[in-house]
């Protein structure tokens, strides 16, 4: 069998100010093209886990490892991540006053490409995804997430992966803050990007099942405290919202 | 002044004497008013000692350790070129890489070396010449405001651009007359080991509208340089007047300016200091709004890299009621880079209804960098809304860490985020052109020390 895309064995990670664990164990393992959701209560980990893939620095990795690829990413820098194909849509993107969106992903893809993007290919290309995810192109204009209300930093967390064509897509919450529209308009941009890039894989992290109605996962995994304590088929996500986080803790611990 | 001492040590006075005061009077056969003037402020000069950090405004510039007056000899007189063409090399790739100019001035050392103004301005009334010319042909115009704004009590430096300024620069700009494409004014020094002390007046009539960019350069110079600046900017009734100054010496030079303006009824200035070259700095900047409606919005941006020293020192002077001023100045620190930001917003008693905002933010981009900010009010009225603000802190990690994980590599990043921050000052500048300008100045500051 090819080598998984991603795999995570026993990760442990703490912060690295104070030296507390957070991520106490984690195994994942995602192939190529798939769609995997991480699932679990408020504070589990789950944002550490995918600041963690990135390389954020208030993280230090204790234990285990992360392969991409076969390949250990834990001396590579966060840029050098994200060119090797690792996108992070953030579940609270941060503001960026004075970088325009569209000289961020300007830099972003000259950077990953080694090369000065045609400018005419480029506006063309960020015009269309931001049409395709109903984007006012004046928000190419506009300082990175300043003063965007809570659903348009998301769209544009999801016109940046638009963008960048990562190999692993992982998504934080990128539903919260969306209203039904706005996550029916996201969640058909996704799909028509996982549709022109079949081996793009991509980590899900939400709260909610009503993502998984429209973005149909290969896998489900529930996150407590620092573990991922149980897996399984897109059915689980249903389970879970029906009866909560504390069956699968119950019959974990049983 | 506090410091009492009037002891005058040879250090204070350098080549500076009266005697030099006398044959730069005499060589340039000026009018007894304009002697009398540097006379004065010789006098001044030579009774005011080296300012001491036991003096509030020099506590963080220790300039008695920084400069030594006897060090220069004046800067040579130049010969005027016949066009651009002829400028020193140095100069010339700033005046060819500036945008559209209505018209521009250089000055070359102590000498005027270059003037160009269309004739469809001077038609219009526009005076645009070194100063030396305005004075013998403009006298009155010049008499009126030359020397009221900057006084010899204004400090020690500006009592020494009183006594032996040459060369300078003179805009007028007549009632109603609007000019909305810059005048470039340039000041070069071309040696080092020398002090250049040149001048700006600008004067705008009620209703006029006018743009000045003044740009100060040299090449790095092996051995120290002085400059010694002085600019009064008058806007008389409604005028609307925006002054760039955009200081990009080589290293090597001490660069001391003092500079005034004056807002009128409903006039309405913006100037912008821009500093980043040097090896140090200084602008004591002052406006005054001594009648109602006047508004003035003054700008900073400054980046220090290796052992850059940057002063700003600013009062925002509410005389008349009811108007209003913002300051915004903006520095990012590097290496051992320092700066020091101390400003002052004074509202007269009759200044009721005055509106005065500052705020001061510095970046702290490296261990060794260093930034003070002293922000002040002094309110002598009680129906104001007024605030400061300073900070001084560091990049933001999450900023970096967001463009990081974007594949962005990590000097690209910062630089990024450092150069974000300055857009909000530049943003404020009404000049589509120049600011394009400007960013390309801080890209190239920041492009090799980051
Ligand atoms: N940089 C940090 N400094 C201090 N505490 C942190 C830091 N990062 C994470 N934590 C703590 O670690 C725990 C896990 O946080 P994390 O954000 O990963 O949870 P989460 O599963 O994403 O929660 P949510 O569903 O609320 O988004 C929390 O208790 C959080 O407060
Ligand atoms: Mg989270």
């Amino acid at each position: 069998m090819a080598e998984p895309l991603l795999k995570i064995t026993n990760l442990h990670a703490e912060i690295a100010e104070d030296g507390t664990e957070i991520l106490k164990g984690v195994d994942l393992q995602l192939n190529a093209g798939e769609i995997h959701a991480i699932m679990g209560p408020n504070g589990s980990g789950k944002s550490t886990l995918s600041k963690v893939i990135s390389g954020h620095p208030a993280y230090e990795v204790t234990d285990g490892d992360i392969l991409l690829r076969g390949e250990s990413v834990l001396d590579m820098q966060p840029d050098e991540r994200a060119r090797a194909g690792v996108f992070l849509a953030f579940q609270y993107p941060v503001e960026i006053p004075g970088v325009s969106v569209a000289n961020l992903m300007r830099t972003a893809l000259n950077a990953k490409r080694g090369e000065e993007v045609d400018i005419f290919d480029f506006q063309e290309e960020l015009e269309g995804r931001m049409a395709m995810l109903e984007m006012d192109p004046a928000f190419a204009q506009r300082s990175v997430n300043d003063g965007f209300s809570g659903g348009e930093k998301k769209r544009n967390e999801i016109l940046q992966l638009a963008m960048l064509e990562p190999t692993l897509a992982v998504m934080d919450e990128t539903d919260s803050g969306l209203d039904i529209d706005a996550l029916k308009i996201v969640t058909a941009g996704i799909n028509k990007i996982k549709a022109e890039r079949q081996d793009m894989a991509v980590l899900l992290i939400t709260h909610y099942q009503r993502m998984l109605n429209y973005i149909t996962p290969d896998r489900v995994h529930v996150m407590v405290d620092g573990r991922i304590i149980r897996s399984g088929g897109a059915e689980l996500a249903l389970e879970l919202e029906e009866r909560g986080y504390d069956w699968v803790r119950e019959e974990v611990s049983a | 002044m506090s410091d009492t001492s009037t002891a005058i040590t040879p250090a204070d006075v350098g080549v500076f004497t009266r005697d030099q005061v006398e044959m730069l009077t005499a060589r340039k056969l000026e009018t007894d008013w304009l002697r009398e003037q540097r006379m004065r402020a010789h006098a001044v000069f030579a009774d005011t000692p080296m300012p001491s950090t036991r003096l509030e405004d020099w506590r963080y510039t220790d300039i008695k350790k920084l400069l030594r007056l006897d060090a220069f000899s004046f800067a040579e007189e130049r010969v005027p070129v016949g066009d651009a063409e002829g400028l020193l090399a140095g100069l010339r790739a700033r005046v060819d890489e500036a945008g559209e100019a209505s018209a521009r001035l250089a000055q070359v050392d102590a000498s005027v070396v270059l003037r160009e103004l269309p004739d469809d301005l001077a038609a219009q009334g526009v005076i645009f010449t070194s100063l030396e010319a305005a004075a013998r042909e403009h006298p009155e115009l010049v008499q009126k405001h030359f020397g009221t704004a900057v006084t010899p009590d204004d400090g020690k430096f500006a009592a020494l651009s009183s006594a032996f300024w040459t060369g300078g620069a003179f805009l007028y700009v007549p009632k109603d007359v609007q000019v909305e494409v810059p005048f470039r004014v340039y000041r070069w020094i071309g040696e080092g080991g020398t002090a250049a002390l040149g001048r700006l007046l600008v004067v705008a009539e009620a209703g006029a509208r006018v743009a000045v960019v003044e740009e100060l350069g040299s090449d790095d110079l092996g051995k120290a340089a002085l400059s010694v600046g002085a600019a009064e900017i008058f806007a008389d009734d409604s005028a609307v007047v925006v002054y760039t100054q955009v200081q990009r010496y080589g290293r090597g030079v001490v660069h001391l300016a003092t500079d005034r303006l004056v807002a009128g009824r409903d006039a309405k200035i913006t100037t912008l200091y821009t500093s980043v070259g040097a090896d140090v700095s200084r602008a004591d900047v002052q406006c005054r709004l001594v009648a109602p409606g006047s508004h003035v919005d003054m700008l900073g941006l400054y980046i220090a890299d290796g052992t850059q020293h940057f002063d700003n020192q600013t009062l925002q002077d509410h005389v008349a009621p009811h108007a209003s001023s913002n300051l915004l100045f903006k520095g990012a620190l590097n290496d051992t880079g320092r700066s020091v930001f101390r400003g002052l917003i004074r509202v007269h008693p009759k200044a009721q209804r005055t509106d005065a905002y500052q705020t001061n933010r510095n970046l702290i981009l490296s261990d060794g960098a260093r930034a003070d900010s002293l922000p002040n009010l002094e309110i002598q009225a009680d129906d104001v809304r007024c605030s400061h603000a300073a900070t001084v802190g560091q990049l933001d990690e999450e900023e970096v860490f967001y463009l990081l994980s974007r594949g962005i590599p990590k000097p690209q990043a910062v630089r990024l985020v450092v150069f974000g921050f300055f857009g909000e000052v530049l943003e404020q500048l009404p000049l589509e052109g120049v600011r394009q300008e400007l960013l390309r100045v801080v890209e190239r500051k920041l492009a090799p020390s980051l």
